[in-house]
């Protein structure tokens, strides 16, 4: 049967092609993106290819939409574990040959959820695509997920959720979202629970996969010593036998917790670490762009903020501290994030709220203004310059249905921005009074004990 | 046990610089020439030296200073010296001021940062390729200019010990690794962590890093590296003119001592609050002077990297022992350093279970000779990982510098020769000589419980005025 599958998949299918678009830029100084062919396969695969011919590697990276938000309630870690069963045996290899052939090849292919999609990678030498691509289609369309490599993978999993228990960061990441998400499957981390791990079964990872892995909602970009000829020869007909599939209609709501709200986790440690935030928006929201610049003035600029120069600069509070818009398909969260030494965490809070509420309340300079956008739009090469870069700005560029021409278009939205409108988005999505706080800390030092810090 | 720098981080200890570069970069031949032969070289005459590299794949450049000097540099009870003065080199010239330096980069839509480790302080602007002059300007500036002042040091050093706190005394694996650095090295500097010890970090003075700028940040004691889209005959006619006249300074005595053969194994254990235990294992070993030190490199790999090495494949996902297992060797150190081995086991696994199960890793390298195709898939693995990491320009000219550190940017070159040139005798024989219980000094971190529970209050309300 399996052999079977393979004939089908290594007959050319030119005939699919649906579309073939091409988004060539505008030559300029500095073009900002490499020029991108985007082919419709007749699955609903939508395939961009971007040649670069200075190393003869090629990169591939599928995104596809299944990532946590898809886990059915009580099945936490079922998106998770089911992209990184792909890699643990197909029908043609068992686990152990598929890592002795990717090694053999020094090739790399890697897998894993996160809140909203999945992503598939792999890199590898040109003179080894063939067997490369070899295995990333078998690990996409025939990963067999067999039980005994399942049942290791969530004992690795339980463990290291255990070890995570003595990071700071991220006992207060996942505290913040279980707090704020109230109902949403947003809430859980992306990896399950120590409850929901072990009722994760072989046959729920296979439904999984088998509803979910569809063409018609993935995205594949092919990055750096490809031609179209290869292209069209070596890669559609294999993609075009991928078939596709009727997804269960989504219904995802959230319900965000009202804040003010609290959770302080005491721990022997000489740091407090703060996540303090709310609800933040969807990556479709039109004031998107004007929250980039608002938050590169906040605390995303680093130390063009003002975080970092009332925090640390001007204190030595911290060492690390920033804000952002965790911007999904659906709306994520805004979050402060600093780490300082218990006895300052307070005085950090109270910087934090106050730089919060003065970008609320006063606009922003015109110098702010314009070092933003300045960096903003003159920083895209930069993010796009190698071919794990570039290959993951791709699928999110159509993921989110940015278009092609975005990184054209992103320095005219950018730099329309006004500071009238820097103040109107600051008072529409921050709202200090009703944050959450997270705290991890040795709360008798943070002066945080429960009754102490209130007024 | 990754490398991470922040914001003008330290790279939290001597090993860790190395080992996450290489865990990227390993062998390749690029397409024709090899990457010293596309390397230029000048010396300008006031000792500097500038590699340019060219590569037109994107409109970037990466432009970096490298001084030679880092934690090996310090003397006891100055430690940190390097890594605070790193995070004083943003503290402004006459020309600019405090903190401007980073925001002229981002202005011009670029990005910098710096790090530190044990053998070198280096400095980075990645920026657009039509941008590159304010770099050059910039930088030559402040390696001749740099106002010191005490406010700035103060906050600073407080910065500093912000970051010490979070990179190391509430990690625990992190406190395990420097004590075992303290612990397998009792005369060289690579005894005391990079971003140095609290106390001295308190003790530090501002005329401490006015000496330290004076002697180590000079034309001879300093290298460019240059990668990305420009034109030599363009680009190197700015930096002459930037650096150019800069006084070439005394080279500074660069020497340091080793320590002696050690007299058997040493054993330590920090007792401290985790999850899991830890274990960690350093083996004195050569650095790349040594041909050894290549097949060192072959064994690190071929115990640890990718799915089917031998760690992961016996221990993680055969005896199910432990959650991750690797092996790091030092090549690129400045002085010999450590082949570090960690572990750590699952929940209920027994920290001497799995110390039987590394040894018993290291016996049969010791014992057998590696088959043949097994050291073809390392060595293919090496080389494959050399090639794809030159995708980032970043990684170019951090291979080039950190060679130039160790030795030459030239031996860059030797790398993939000396890597396909180990057989499985050389395995053997290097195994016997270096990853032996004499060479070693072994670190378990044994987990206390928590002493401390979780709590949720309802709301909270501290309001600015309350605090400060």
């Amino acid at each position: 049967m399996a052999s079977d599958r393979m004939k089908r998949l290594v007959r050319p299918l030119a005939v699919f092609l649906v579309a073939a678009v091409f988004a060539c830029l505008a030559d300029g100084a500095l073009q900002a993106m490499p020029p991108v062919q985007r082919t419709v396969l007749s699955s609903g695969l939508v395939l961009l290819v971007s040649e670069e011919h200075t190393l003869p590697v090629i990169t591939f990276k599928l995104l596809l939409d299944a990532g946590s938000r898809r886990d059915p309630s009580g099945k936490e870690g079922l998106a998770s574990l089911t992209a990184n069963g792909l890699l643990l045996g197909t029908a043609r290899r068992s686990a152990e040959e598929f890592n002795e052939e990717l090694d053999s090849m020094g090739a790399s292919l890697d897998a894993g959820a996160g809140r909203d999609y999945v992503t598939l990678s792999l890199q590898v030498v040109t003179k080894d695509l063939d067997h490369g691509f070899d295995l990333f289609m078998e690990a996409l369309t025939q990963p067999t997920f067999p039980e005994k490599e399942l049942r290791k993978e969530v004992q690795q999993t339980l463990a290291a959720i255990q070890a995570a228990e003595e990071q700071p960061e991220e006992v207060a990441e996942k505290a913040f979202d279980r707090v704020l998400f109230l109902k949403s499957p947003y809430a859980h981390p992306v990896e399950g629970t120590r409850e929901s791990l072990p009722r994760l079964s072989a046959e729920d990872v296979r439904r999984f996969h088998r509803t979910h892995y569809r063409p018609n909602v993935a995205v594949l970009a092919v990055v750096g010593d490809v031609t179209p000829e290869l292209v069209q020869r070596k890669l559609i007909p294999r993609l075009t036998a991928w078939q596709a599939g009727t997804l269960p209609p989504e219904q995802f709501t959230t319900t965000f917790a009202a804040g003010p709200k609290r959770e302080e986790i005491d721990r022997t440690m000489t740091q407090a670490t703060i996540v303090l935030g709310h609800r933040g928006i969807s990556r479709d929201n039109p004031d998107y762009y004007a929250l980039a610049v608002m938050n590169y003035i906040l605390g995303g600029g680093g130390f063009g903020s003002r975080l970092v120069d009332e925090i640390r600069v001007k204190r030595g509070l911290a060492y690390s501290v920033a804000s952002f818009f965790d911007a999904r398909k659906y709306p994520g969260s805004f979050q402060v994030v600093l780490q300082t030494k218990n006895a300052s965490a307070r005085e950090a809070i109270a910087l934090v709220l106050q730089e919060l509420e003065r970008m609320r309340t006063e606009p922003v300079s015109e110098d702010e203004l314009s070092r933003a956008k300045k960096y903003l739009t003159g920083s895209f090469p930069l993010r796009l310059d190698t071919q794990g870069k570039l290959s993951g700005f791709l699928t999110l560029v159509e993921y989110f249905g940015l278009g092609l021409d975005y990184p054209e278009r992103y320095p005219s939205v950018i730099n329309t921005v006004t500071r009238e409108e820097v103040t109107r988005v600051a008072k529409t999505y921050l709202h200090p009074e009703k944050a959450i706080l997270v705290v991890v800390a040795n709360l008798e030092e943070a002066g945080l004990e429960k009754g102490k810090s209130k007024e | 046990m990754k490398a991470k720098w922040g914001r003008r981080g330290a790279v939290a200890g001597i090993f860790l610089a190395f080992s996450c570069f290489f865990a990227f970069v390993c062998v390749g031949v690029a397409y024709g020439a090899t990457i010293a032969e596309r390397v230029s070289e000048t010396v300008l005459p006031n000792g500097l030296k500038v590699l340019l590299l060219e590569n037109h794949k994107a409109p970037v450049i990466t432009f970096q200073v490298w001084y030679r000097v880092g934690s090996r540099n310090e003397a006891w009870e100055k430690t940190g010296l390097s890594h605070v003065l790193e995070h004083m080199m943003f503290k402004g010239t006459k020309r600019f001021g405090p903190e401007q330096f980073s925001r002229i980069i981002q202005e011009n839509g670029g990005n910098d940062n710096a790090f530190t480790s044990a053998d070198y302080t280096a400095y980075f602007e990645n920026l657009g390729a039509d941008r590159v002059g304010i770099a050059v300007e910039m930088e030559a500036d402040r390696m001749a200019n740099l106002l010191l002042r005490e406010d700035d040091f103060r906050t600073e050093r407080m910065v500093v010990m912000e970051e010490r706190r979070m990179r190391t005394e509430d990690d625990p694996h992190a406190v395990l690794q420097e004590q075992l650095q303290a612990t397998a090295f009792q005369q060289q500097p690579y005894r005391w962590p990079v971003i140095g010890w609290m106390q001295d970090l308190r003790r530090l003075t501002l005329k401490d890093l006015e000496e330290y700028y004076r002697t180590y940040y000079n034309p001879v004691n300093a290298f460019l590296v240059v990668v990305g889209d420009f034109k030599k005959e363009e680009l190197l006619p700015q930096i002459e003119k930037a650096f150019g006249a800069i006084p070439r300074g005394v080279p500074p005595d660069q020497e340091k001592g080793i320590d002696p053969p050690q007299l058997g194994e040493r054993r330590m254990v920090v007792k401290k609050e985790a999850q899991l235990p830890f274990l960690l294992m350093g083996y004195h070993v050569p650095n790349l002077r040594e041909p050894d030190s290549y097949v060192l490199e072959v064994i690190a790999t071929l115990l640890s990297n990718g799915k089917s090495s031998r760690f992961y494949r016996d221990l993680v996902r055969e005896r199910e022992l432990v959650l991750s297992a690797e092996a790091e060797h030092s090549l690129l150190s400045r002085d010999s350093g450590l082949f570090l081995i960690s572990a750590e086991p699952l929940p209920e696994k027994e920290v001497a279970q799995v110390e039987r199960a590394l040894e018993q890793e290291l016996e049969r390298l010791r014992r057998e000779p590696v088959p043949t195709p097994e050291l073809e898939k390392v060595k293919n693995l090496m080389e494959a990982s050399f090639l794809t990491a030159q995708d980032s320009l970043f990684f170019q000219a951090m291979l080039l510098a950190q060679f130039e550190i160790a030795s030459t940017w030239r031996a860059v070159d030797d790398y993939l020769p000396s890597i396909r040139k180990v057989t499985p005798e050389d395995i053997q024989r290097v195994a016997n000589q270096y990853l032996i219980p004499e060479r070693r000094t072994a670190g378990v971190l044994t987990p206390l419980p928590p002493t401390k529970e979780t709590r949720t209050a309802p709301g909270f309300s501290i309001k600015s005025k309350t605090v400060r």
